[in-house]
């Protein structure tokens, strides 16, 4: 990462004062933020410094971990109401389709659901502010509620981007529990449970769902990093300050301190959402427990 | 009053003014210039407007000068109260005086920092923080008088000491200010000298006769600063003179204010109770935004992305007549352009028509190929204006023998300039000019700003955008002149140097116009840069919005606004 | 569809003896399964749906200049955002183009990308694959975790830096998204291999001391086709989605081109005075073809799944 950012062709002084400043000045930048010292020791100066928890200073003068935490709360905020409507929408939805297999409904929507998939999330965000923001006139046309908002306003403003989310998320999430659900439906100890007498909806509850969920644990867990990326877009229409427009304008300002500490973070995000679903996954899923890790 | 009561009176004026300013009494009265211009040029040089007002009338030939388009800065009647939000483009760049680049950060410097001249609408210096102001006689040094009893935000009182650090500090080229440029060869450090609390001299390195621009919003970087600046200081408060206390400050969000109770200009109080800045990233965000409500005042939009609001009727658009231009220059040292027939045949080749009334939608005028843009009083309007000529642009080049060449284009992704981009593409095909686009971010275009590691300053074939200044000077200078900064067409002609120069000296609207013409049919001769258009500054607000001030170098003076009344 | 982190489902073999006979009954077996599989695949509604979609596109991309009514590169701004007419069928977009040729002709430049670095993934990924999953032990320890940091780097933030660094063409668009999603390829690669290397004919193989590249190209790799050619109809999916979000942000394929993600970021602004159709019509473009390349993968996927 950080020799990739190091490629980027330009001069850090020159990017923060501009194309019409004087060189003299751009000189005296680039000394103070040490941008003339060599490779190593400012690679070397990164880490150690990273690892204690300060992430250094933006070249906008501002403390890194400043320019970052802010945003990454704001897209966690975001992604946060997106799966809190998608995942039980996604797993309902499965769900139902597992159940009526090869039924319309069920076409309605596993076809449904992949098609909303399909959209690109601009698309969405361009329909929505469309319909709902100005034409029906319900929602905010951005997502930044202004400051100190009740936690009402601040739902009213992110719900449209997340909307936009959900629906790039539930086709994917829904297949995943359809498929579940048909194979824990087939599955030997169903059969065994409905021959007993139970009603379905406890069979469906107690043995069903639980092996339905096993992917789509993985799946959502995975999605959350790959959103982080998605959030770039979603963002920008909306003119929302998340690590996605954040990292965006760090990229194109060549602001690696940002970069560097930026995109590690969103990493670690990541790896431990991946963790988080690997336990989960092990959780709920006696055979793995049992059984050899894989 | 008869009539010889009157001569009598101005020729006692008359008599105790400089012998510039009798040449533009002069000027006015043979009429080679309108009152307007005459009440601007008089204010330029110094004279008051009450001395002004009462020469116009008494000297009046009748108004010859068009107008700039915004309508005259009477009063509206506005309630008073309430919150005015606007929105703007977010800044590209910290927020310090001294690093401010760009159209957001400026115009939230201006919100509570003050200049010593303010450049109004229509180009009219009205003094600020400086009461009144005279050159010496050739304009080599110019005298300003400081107003007194005004106050910076935290009390301490602002002086003529303060202004004096302010303008060494930007004229010193450790401090690295963005403003150096506009003081190369104007003024150095340690040419303004404060001679007591209420006075300061600007000795200046060669004779100006707009000086006093470089003083005034044009000049955005200078507002007036506490001596002694601190960057970090300042950061937390923003604490200038101006009508607006920094509330809060949200890095890439926006910026919230509320009336400075102890603001000097009785006549100017703020009438909002609050005004809150919203940054946007991207333009069509803040049209939208403007559109939803979400912000009463959206203070620049460009006609490509702006049409939906100027088919709205739920949106006013103030328009401003301005300077602010596209460069698209050729290199005149190196091959294709290195013959002045192929660059001409490029200026020939290009539908102003479609850039003007298709692209801008009308909101814009047409260039001449050189810096004069209709807008200013000296620009010479006799010069007949280019127009697209395919047969012709045909023939140059196969005069040249360059009937069927390749060339890159290089840009970057900001404004119209890809939409321009690509209708110049399309226009120079028709004679075989093939263009292949390289536009990149701003950032990759601008490379290091030097020669030899910038593609802008490099390329061979380039568009780089301009913003309005209040006199041609600048666009003169540094994109055209032989030792010129910012010449990317390398364009080296020592007889035009001299004729920037004898421009630059100049200190009357005639001899001002003498040189432009010159300089003018120069240019459209050489075309080493074709300049197609000079684009309007727009505004939009919601309908019952009144009263906001806009200049069209960006800023946003929202203290008489409010809801009409 | 496979989620982006988990290995696909692997292509079932039978166990057999260590005889040459069973290996050669296993060739053999390999082969009916393939005519098996078309057959599936020649059935499947969604396989045969999905090719029409893409097929149309398909032509488009490759006669689509010679069809279109108007040519997509000629501007006329003066008639710019007029709605749909008999002269314009999409009507027109900011610069005055005519958007339903736009529409047909930018399918070129995304039918080249997005192959391409799928295919670049592929072929990376599955090199990757075979190594990790062959080998075990520390190669796999260290490949896998740079692997995984890989895995964890977001795709447009990416893609965004280097088209800052290198300037944003075809062959940067490719180059990124080949080598993003190659990490997630080889996962599932990996996993395959990990159930094939214990089979009998890759002991086989060894005691007939065939050397080691042999055995992971030669006798691995076709045995695992089944995975890789299903991750690779997944991926053309994601692939032509992520080139059209970058395209859109304006670090994909370069103006003029008449490339949809492109045509959207142009003129979603005028939106909302009423001018939907620029951006109408290339998001449905986009949009058909997504499906259409997901419905071949789940065809696909299910040929593979019995």
């Amino acid at each position: 990462m950080f020799l990739a950012a190091q490629v980027l062709p330009g001069d850090v002084a020159r990017r923060v004062l501009g194309p019409f400043a004087d060189q003299a000045s751009v000189d005296a930048l680039n000394h103070e933020l040490g941008t003339d010292r060599p490779l190593i020791t400012q690679y070397w100066d990164w880490i150690s410094h990273f690892l204690t928890g300060d992430l250094g200073e933006s070249i906008r003068n501002r403390p890194v971990s400043d320019v970052l935490f802010d945003p990454m709360v704001a897209s966690a905020k975001l992604a946060l109401l997106a799966f809190i409507i998608v995942v039980p929408l996604a797993i309902v939805g499965g769900v139902v389709a597992a159940m009526n297999e090869g039924t319309f409904r069920d076409r309605l929507i596993s076809v449904g659901g992949l098609s909303a998939t399909a959209i690109p999330e601009f698309v969405w965000a361009v329909l929505f502010i469309l319909i709902f923001a100005l034409g029906l006139g319900l929602f905010p046309t951005t997502a930044q509620p202004p400051d100190g908002a009740s936690i009402f306003t601040q739902l009213k403003y992110l719900l449209l981007p997340s909307l936009c989310l959900v629906c790039t998320l539930f086709g994917y999430i829904a297949r995943m529990a359809r498929a579940g659900t048909i194979e824990a439906l087939d599955a030997d100890y169903t059969r065994t449970a409905i021959l007993k007498g139970l009603p379905q909806r406890t069979v469906i509850r107690r043995h069903v769902l639980r092996n339905s969920l096993l992917p789509t644990i993985a799946v959502v867990a995975t999605q959350a990093g790959y959103l982080i990326g998605g959030l770039v877009i979603i963002e920008t229409i909306f003119n929302y300050q998340g690590i996605g427009q954040t990292l965006a304008r760090a990229a194109t300002q060549k602001d690696i301190p940002v970069l560097q500490s930026g995109v590690l973070l969103v990493g670690i995000v990541y790896l431990v959402a991946t963790l988080i679903a690997d336990i989960l996954y092990s959780v709920l899923n006696p055979r793995v427990r049992l059984g050899a890790a894989e | 009053m008869a009539k010889d009561e009157i001569q009598r009176q101005v020729d006692a004026v008359r008599a105790g003014r400089s012998e510039l300013e009798n040449h533009i009494i002069d000027e006015y009265r043979a009429g080679y210039i309108g009152r307007r211009e005459f009440m601007r040029r008089g204010a330029i040089v110094g004279m008051s407007l009450p001395l002004v007002s009462f020469l116009a009338s008494a000297c009046g030939s009748g108004d010859k000068e068009p107008s700039t388009g915004g309508s005259p800065s009477t009063k509206a009647n506005v309630s008073k109260g309430g919150t005015l939000r606007t929105g703007l483009q977010a800044p590209g760049s910290d927020l310090d005086p001294i690093v401010v680049n760009n159209q957001g950060a400026l115009a939230v410097l201006s919100q509570s920092g003050e200049f010593l001249i303010f450049s109004d609408r229509e180009l009219k210096p009205i003094p600020r923080l400086a009461e009144s102001w005279k050159p010496n006689a050739d304009g080599s040094k110019w005298t300003f008088k400081i107003r007194q009893g005004v106050k910076f935000q935290d009390g301490k009182p602002m002086t003529a000491q303060d202004v004096a650090a302010t303008f060494n500090l930007h004229a010193d080229p450790d401090a690295g200010s963005n403003a150096l440029s506009a003081f190369k060869g104007v003024l150095s450090k340690g040419g303004a000298q404060a001679t007591d609390d209420s006075t300061v001299v600007f000795e200046l390195e060669a004779p100006n006769g707009n000086f006093p621009f470089n003083t005034s919003s044009d000049n955005y970087n200078l507002i007036i600063l506490p001596k002694g600046f601190d960057n970090e200081k300042w950061s937390k408060t923003f604490a200038g003179t101006g009508p607006w206390k920094m509330e809060k400050y949200t890095p890439n969000v926006g910026v919230n204010y509320t009336r400075n109770p102890d603001y000097w200009d009785k006549t100017r109080q703020p009438l909002p109770d609050r005004n809150e800045l919203k940054f946007y990233e991207k333009e069509e965000a803040a049209i939208l935004g403007v559109q939803g409500g979400e912000v009463d005042v959206l203070a620049q939009f460009s006609p490509v992305n702006g049409k939906a609001l100027l088919t709205d009727q739920n949106v006013q658009v103030i328009e401003l007549r301005a300077s602010q231009h596209r460069q698209l220059h050729m290199r005149t040292d190196k091959e294709p352009f290195n013959d002045k027939r192929v660059r001409q045949a490029v200026a020939l080749l290009i539908n102003r028509d479609n850039v003007v009334k298709g692209l801008l939608e009308g909101k814009s005028d047409y260039g001449n190929d050189s810096p004069f843009a209709p807008v200013y009083p000296s620009t010479d309007k006799s010069v007949p204006q280019r127009k697209q000529d395919v047969e012709k642009a045909k023939a140059l080049l196969s005069e040249a023998g360059k009937s069927n060449i390749s060339v890159e284009l290089r840009g970057w992704n900001g404004f119209e300039m890809p939409q321009y981009a690509q209708l110049v593409q399309n226009d120079l095909k028709a004679a075989g000019i093939g263009v292949k686009l390289n536009f990149t971010d701003g950032g990759t275009y601008y490379g290091d700003a030097v020669f030899g590691k910038s593609p802008w300053l490099d390329s061979t074939f380039g568009l780089t955008e301009y913003g309005h200044r209040g006199v041609p000077n600048v666009f003169l200078d540094a994109p055209l002149k032989s030792d010129g900064t910012w010449n990317a067409a390398h364009f080296k002609n020592k007889d035009y140097d001299k004729l920037v120069n004898e421009y630059v000296a100049a200190l009357d609207l005639q001899s001002q116009r003498t040189a432009a013409k010159k300089i003018q049919e120069m240019l459209l001769d050489e075309v080493p840069i074709v300049f197609a258009y000079f684009y309007f500054y727009l505004t939009a607000t919601k309908p019952d919005i009144a009263g906001v001030d806009v200049s069209a170098m960006g800023h946003v003076d929202v203290s008489q606004a409010g809801t009409k009344a | 569809m496979t989620a982006p982190g988990q290995p696909a489902p692997a292509g079932a073999t039978e166990i057999g003896t260590a005889s040459p006979a069973a290996v050669g009954a296993h060739a053999a077996d390999a082969r009916v399964a393939t005519k098996e599989r078309l057959a599936l695949l020649r059935r499947s509604k969604s396989f045969i749906a999905g090719s029409i979609i893409v097929g149309f596109w398909v032509l488009c991309a490759i006669f689509g200049e010679l069809v279109v009514p108007k040519d997509p590169l000629a501007s006329d701004p003066i008639n710019d955002l007029i709605s749909p007419s008999g002269d314009n069928w999409f009507g027109t977009d900011k610069l005055g183009r005519d958007v339903f040729s736009r529409v047909i002709t930018g399918a070129r430049d995304i039918l080249i990308v997005a192959p391409l670095a799928t295919i670049l993934a592929t072929v990376l990924g599955t090199a990757l694959g075979l190594v990790t999953g062959y080998f075990r032990g520390l190669v796999d320890d260290v490949l896998s975790r740079i692997i995984e940091a890989f895995l964890a780097l977001p795709v447009i933030i990416m893609g965004l830096l280097v088209a800052v660094a290198l300037g944003p063409s075809k062959t940067t668009l490719i180059i990124t998204i080949g080598v993003l999603f190659a990490p997630i390829i080889s996962r599932t690669v990996r996993a395959a291999v990990l159930t094939e290397r214990e089979l009998e004919y890759v002991a086989a193989a060894r005691l007939r001391n065939e050397r080691t590249p042999y055995v992971l190209f030669g006798e691995i790799l076709p045995n695992v086709m089944g995975p890789i050619i299903v991750e690779f109809t997944v991926r053309l999916g994601y692939a032509i989605f992520v080139a059209a979000g970058l395209s859109f942000l304006g670090f994909g394929i370069p103006a003029p081109a008449p490339d949809w993600g492109l045509q959207v970021a142009d003129n979603y602004g005028v939106i909302s005075g009423g001018f939907w159709w620029p951006v109408l019509f290339p998001s449905l473009a986009i949009a058909t073809l997504v499906i259409g390349v997901n419905l071949i993968a789940d065809g696909v996927a299910s040929a593979f799944e019995r």
